[in-house]
């Protein structure tokens, strides 16, 4: 595996191509261009807000804060896993009739993804400014965060681009989970939610939002960018950092046996598109 | 005078892709019939190239010719048998591998030299005569959509021939653009055959291949029928595919 990886870095600036290649050409031919990476999470949050806050009344403040916070990086997750699912075979003229390390096509589709999530945190906070959102020392922590999820987007975008060249299946599969993950995952409601549920076991909730990385990724967002929030029914529960080791250490393994699957599969793409 | 390139007892098969399911419905439905049919596309050969000789390889339509280029280009893998290369191989399989239309000349060099596994200097370095062979100074800086198939063709056999590899792996593709343009691909194939690289070549061209090649390989169903010099070659294949005897 180190050898694999000596080889993909030797190929790094063709990673930076792609990723450039594809930064460029995603909104090549749209008056907005840029904005509609911005646009799109803004318009579904600014939906999701009118519903929650003056439809059902949720008394939170700042709730599209709250909410955006956890959107943006759920937007950076899906984008990477559905972009990958695509990413080996609409290479497949390429994959077919040149040499270079596979694992360059899901990388990039990532890296990319990641590029439009800094951008978007860049102008959410912005709007944290402009709300009159206190500034915190666990800011700081942002980059270790998104770092960690880097890894795990990339561990899953290896394991779904891998199996996409040999299932069709995996790509609708890929857009059915997605979805469901997306009401399932605390995006929409906050964990303080799940918490305060006595239908949920006591024994299942640390299993489902400290343990699962990417749910526990989505609460350190929010965590470490937002002040803590107290409603009549919802109390805050603090933050406890151990858990971001935790899924720093589960998402790195996800990392790595995602590209050693991918590894260990991708001479046949050639055969197999 | 040192081996370039040996093959020794190369063997690839492929399982025929109507038998894989392609999906995991098939693959719950087909596990316990499915049978592996085998397509034996080399059937282990051998044969060694010297630094600086130019070779042709012709046969018939799947008669092995690509799947052993595409070997040689590690595209694929082979199921037994190696294939050792000593120094850097450029293959020549597609011409302008991941262009994309909505990118101009000049990015697409960057993009394309970049997949052939040539540094950003390096390319930087050889923009100018890339430019210049294609002939597509005043077009470079248009995406290239705009262009017409020739210019696509043309810009990416002028990337490819830059990248100054010792092996040339090329692939039907001398015959791209009009006869200026190939004129000056064959004149840049005898440049680089005198400055003493390695040229593997692949063709249905006759001509191209007696033009070009001093020794030839002929594959028949994924064995070596005849590998001796161009004419002798040429001329068993002629006989045999006019079914003379």
């Amino acid at each position: 595996m180190i050898r694999e990886f000596a080889e993909l870095l030797r190929y790094r600036e063709l990673l930076l191509n792609l990723v450039v290649r594809d930064l460029k050409i995603r909104y090549k031919n749209s008056v907005l261009g840029f904005f509609w990476s911005l646009l799109n999470p803004l318009l579904q949050v600014a939906t999701i807000t009118i519903v929650f806050k003056i439809i059902l009344k949720l008394g939170v403040d700042n709730y599209s804060a709250y909410l955006l916070c956890a959107f943006l990086p759920w937007t950076f997750f899906q984008m990477s896993v559905a972009d990958s699912a695509m990413s080996v075979p609409f290479h497949g003229n390429l994959v077919k009739k040149t040499y270079f390390p596979r694992e360059i096509l899901p990388a990039s589709v990532v890296l990319s993804n990641l590029v439009h999530f800094i951008l978007a945190l860049g102008v959410f906070f912005v709007y944290l400014l402009v709300i009159g959102t206190p500034i915190r020392i666990t800011w700081l922590l942002l980059p270790v965060v998104v770092l960690i999820q880097l890894l795990l987007n990339l561990g899953i975008a290896f394991f779904v681009s891998c199996l996409s060249v040999f299932y069709n299946d995996v790509k609708y599969m890929a857009t059915v989970v997605l979805n469901l993950l997306y009401f399932a995952l605390p995006i929409m409601y906050f964990i303080e939610h799940a918490f305060s549920s006595d239908r949920i076991p006591d024994s299942l909730k640390p299993a489902l939002y400290y343990w699962n990385p990417l749910a526990l990724l989505l609460t350190a967002y929010r965590k470490i960018l937002l002040p803590p929030f107290n409603t009549a029914t919802l109390h805050d529960i603090p933050f406890n950092y151990w858990y971001l080791a935790l899924a720093g250490v589960t998402s790195l393994a996800i990392c790595l046996a995602g590209y050693a699957f991918f590894n260990s599969k991708k001479w046949r793409f050639a055969e197999q598109l | 005078m040192m081996e370039a390139i040996t093959v020794q007892n190369l063997a690839k098969t492929f399982r025929l892709s109507h038998d894989r399911p392609g999906s995991l419905k098939a693959l719950a439905l087909a596990f316990r019939r499915m049978k592996l049919e085998n397509l034996y596309a080399l059937k282990g050969i051998s044969f060694s190239v010297k630094a600086g000789e130019t070779v042709a390889v012709i046969g018939k339509n799947g008669s092995g010719k690509s799947t052993l280029l595409g070997i040689m280009a590690r595209v694929y893998r082979p199921t037994s048998g190696a294939v050792t290369m000593n120094g850097r191989v450029s293959s020549l399989l597609e011409l302008g591998a991941g262009f994309h239309h909505e990118l101009t000349g000049i990015e697409n060099i960057y993009l394309n030299g970049s997949i052939l596994g040539m540094r950003r200097r390096d390319i930087t370095k050889r923009l100018d005569a890339i430019i210049s062979f294609a002939a597509l100074d005043p077009f470079i800086d248009a995406p290239i959509r705009t262009y017409s198939s020739g210019m696509v063709m043309r810009l990416g056999f002028s990337v490819a021939i830059q990248v100054d590899p010792d092996i040339l792996l090329v692939d039907e593709v001398l015959a791209v653009g009009d006869e200026s343009f190939q004129k000056k691909c064959y004149a840049k194939v005898r440049e680089l055959q005198s400055a003493g690289k390695t040229i593997i070549f692949v063709s249905h061209d006759l001509d191209a291949v007696r033009e070009v090649a001093t020794r030839a390989i002929w594959l028949d169903s994924g064995e070596i029928r005849a590998d001796d010099g161009v004419e002798s070659v040429l001329d068993a294949y002629l006989a045999q595919s006019e079914g003379r005897p």
